[in-house]
């Protein structure tokens, strides 16, 4: 699985930069020489979608999916682990939801043969099937993670329930924060402490 | 039951289950859908389903990954890092010295690397020591980090506003042309309270003196996020590129500069691919459950119900906005600000809009509201995370005294730009294209 998930942000962060740069070229070429390559825009769109799908993948595994820990980490312990055995879940219908939906525009697209409305007029059938591919990988995560979570909800480890499960604070975003600034190199601060002593 | 009584009891439902601690993109498409498909069976699924294939190949929204992308390239390879000595190189003298610092700062690093987590954690770490060193009050210094940190989101490029734009199907360049001059403005404000508050207190605090040659050496580091800065604003201002076009220009001359550096790396580019897909699956996920949301309450004819109800109270724009102010002030305490715009603007937009508020004005406002969202307690992010970054293990209403100056300037200044709406209109008007 974290391979997979290693796999999904390559593909993820690959697929933009050279977008990017597409792009930007385009946008030069429109500007500079009059001349445009059509279709960038529209490859854009196609992009989004493939990432989207996995970006919500990867940030189901990190557990970036925003929830709110207000109230959540005053509750009585037997509720917080209940709600926590909820989180999962709807993120799971969440993924099997999208991804239907997204097999059943495919299907609607086959049937009529569509293609997009524009000068390439692609035939949608391609970029929906990355798309439906890049929804299962959501799909697969959301499921392998329930079943994971099930499992130690089961085995009654409860203090892993709220550890592992519960809601993402502030505290957990920050100390990775932290761990990147220290891997980046504090930076010295040479003006503002050489500064104070004179 | 009325439409408006469905209506208002889902939405209580829903912030209710937000509240609780479920997803809040789970709560809003699992809400939208099941709602959906309640009055009009499969129907709706379909329809959900090209309405969810629309928003997702949508081209405009393809702004959103590329410029997290830019953000974390930018934080991660560490060009953002030396701003803070360059400021306070800069700043230093002037009463208030280095807490005019941390606001000018926090302001450019949480624009250029779109996360306040992030803002709060580097300059926070390289300033608090500083700070403490020479004399300041720790609650100020906390205060005017928190409040610093929110400019971000105003300042552009932002992804909020990215996301307001395609909600309501207003131009996201606008947007960001005109966030530019609130962001300012609010900046200055903040600068001119700790002026006059440390003017009046004299507080004994070492003055740090940084000479001209230094200073002048020092603003070599500026370089790099203004030139990136300057490509994305520029593009946009002059009309030449949409906001994904000049996304994608600011990447690539990002990605120039970190190569040119020498600091391009597998693991640099692994670390960024990572962050970056995480922030926009989370940001998208919520778009997406706003989006199946918004197609229920309009199919089903509620979002039309409470909109013609709201009106029928017959307020003014003015008391309307004033209304909202209160209505996002309560809401923000309580809510991630994100999810608080995007879980609002199907509501409020229509509402709004038929009282003939500018759409780009709203914009502005409904970010500043997000940005007052961040520095009130019980669930302000910034002062949580700035809480976490203090040296000393003080108690957390120090963070929450030093930010509340900041919270009623930002109260004043929304009642200021109800006054003056050009102070958010007049740029994107001047703007060519």
């Amino acid at each position: 699985m974290q391979r997979l998930e290693r796999l999904s942000a390559w593909v993820f962060g690959l697929s933009f930069l050279f977008l990017a740069l597409a792009v930007a070229v385009e946008t030069v070429m429109r500007k500079v020489f009059n001349k445009s390559l059509q279709g960038v825009d529209e490859l854009g769109g196609y992009v989004l979608a493939v990432g989207a799908a996995l970006s919500f993948a990867i940030a189901l595994r990190e557990r970036t999916h925003i929830r709110i820990d207000v109230v959540h980490e005053r509750l009585p312990k037997a509720l917080r682990v209940l709600l926590n055995a909820l989180a999962l879940p709807s993120l799971t219908a969440c993924a099997a939801a999208i991804a239907y939906m997204a097999w059943f525009a495919l299907g609607d697209t086959i049937q009529f043969n569509a293609t997009a409305q524009t000068p390439w007029a692609t035939p949608l059938r391609y970029p929906q099937t990355a798309w439906v591919m890049a929804l299962c990988v959501f799909v697969l995560f959301a499921l392998v993670e329930t079943v994971v979570m099930l499992f130690t909800l089961l085995t009654g480890r409860f203090a892993d329930m709220d550890r592992r499960y519960g809601p993402r604070g502030a505290k957990d975003e920050l100390d990775e924060e932290l761990a990147d600034l220290k891997a980046r190199g504090v930076v010295e601060v040479g003006g503002a402490n050489g500064g104070g002593r004179s | 039951m009325s439409m408006i009584a469905i209506g208002i009891t889902g939405f209580l439902v829903m912030v209710g289950l937000m509240l609780l601690g479920l997803p809040i993109a789970a709560v809003m498409l699992l809400l939208g859908l099941v709602g959906g498909m309640m009055a009009f069976g499969l129907a709706f699924f379909q329809s959900a389903a090209s309405v969810v294939w629309g928003v997702l190949s949508d081209n405009n929204l393809t702004s959103i990954p590329l410029f997290v992308l830019l953000g974390e390239l930018l934080l991660r390879s560490g060009m953002a890092d030396r701003m803070y000595t360059v400021f306070a190189a800069w700043l230093g003298r002037l009463p208030g010295g280095l807490l005019h610092t941390n606001i000018g700062c926090c302001a450019l690093f949480a624009a250029t690397s779109g996360s306040s987590v992030a803002t709060a954690a580097t300059i926070g770490t390289v300033a608090l020591p500083s700070l403490k060193k020479n004399g300041y009050p720790m609650s100020d210094s906390l205060g005017s980090l928190a409040a610093g940190g929110t400019l971000g989101i105003m300042i552009p490029p932002s992804i909020n506003f990215i996301i307001y734009g395609s909600m309501t199907n207003t131009s996201v360049g606008k947007l960001f042309i005109a966030g530019i001059i609130p962001g300012l403005a609010l900046a200055g404000l903040f600068m001119v309270w700790i002026y006059i508050s440390h003017s009046m207190r004299r507080e004994k605090v070492a003055v740090i003196e940084v000479p001209w040659d230094e200073r002048v050496r020092l603003l070599r580091y500026l370089f790099e996020p203004l030139v990136v800065f300057g490509v994305v604003m520029g593009t946009l201002y002059g009309g030449i590129a949409t906001a994904t076009e000049s996304a994608a220009l600011g990447l690539v001359v990002a990605m120039v500069f970190v190569i040119a550096q020498g600091k391009l790396s597998v693991a640099l580019l692994e670390n960024c691919f990572l962050s970056s897909a995480k922030t926009t699956g989370m940001i998208l996920l919520i778009v997406v459950g706003a989006f199946v949301l918004n197609l229920a309450l309009s199919l089903t004819g509620i979002g039309e119900a409470l909109t013609k109800w709201a009106t029928g109270f017959g307020l003014g724009r003015v008391q309307l906005l004033l209304v909202l102010i209160v209505f996002y002030l309560i809401l923000g305490m309580f809510m991630d600000t994100l999810s608080m715009m995007v879980a609002t603007i199907p509501l409020a937009f229509p509402v709004v809009s038929a009282a003939g508020v500018d759409p780009i004005w709203f914009g502005v406002f409904i970010v500043l509201m997000c940005e007052l969202g961040l520095i009130t307690p019980p669930v302000g992010m910034n002062l949580f995370v700035v809480q976490g970054i203090r040296p000393d293990n003080g108690p957390v209403a120090d963070v929450i005294r030093g930010a509340l100056p900041y919270a009623i300037i930002m109260i004043l200044f929304a009642v200021l730009l109800i006054a003056f709406p050009a102070i958010a209109t007049w740029l994107p008007t001047a703007m060519r294209g």
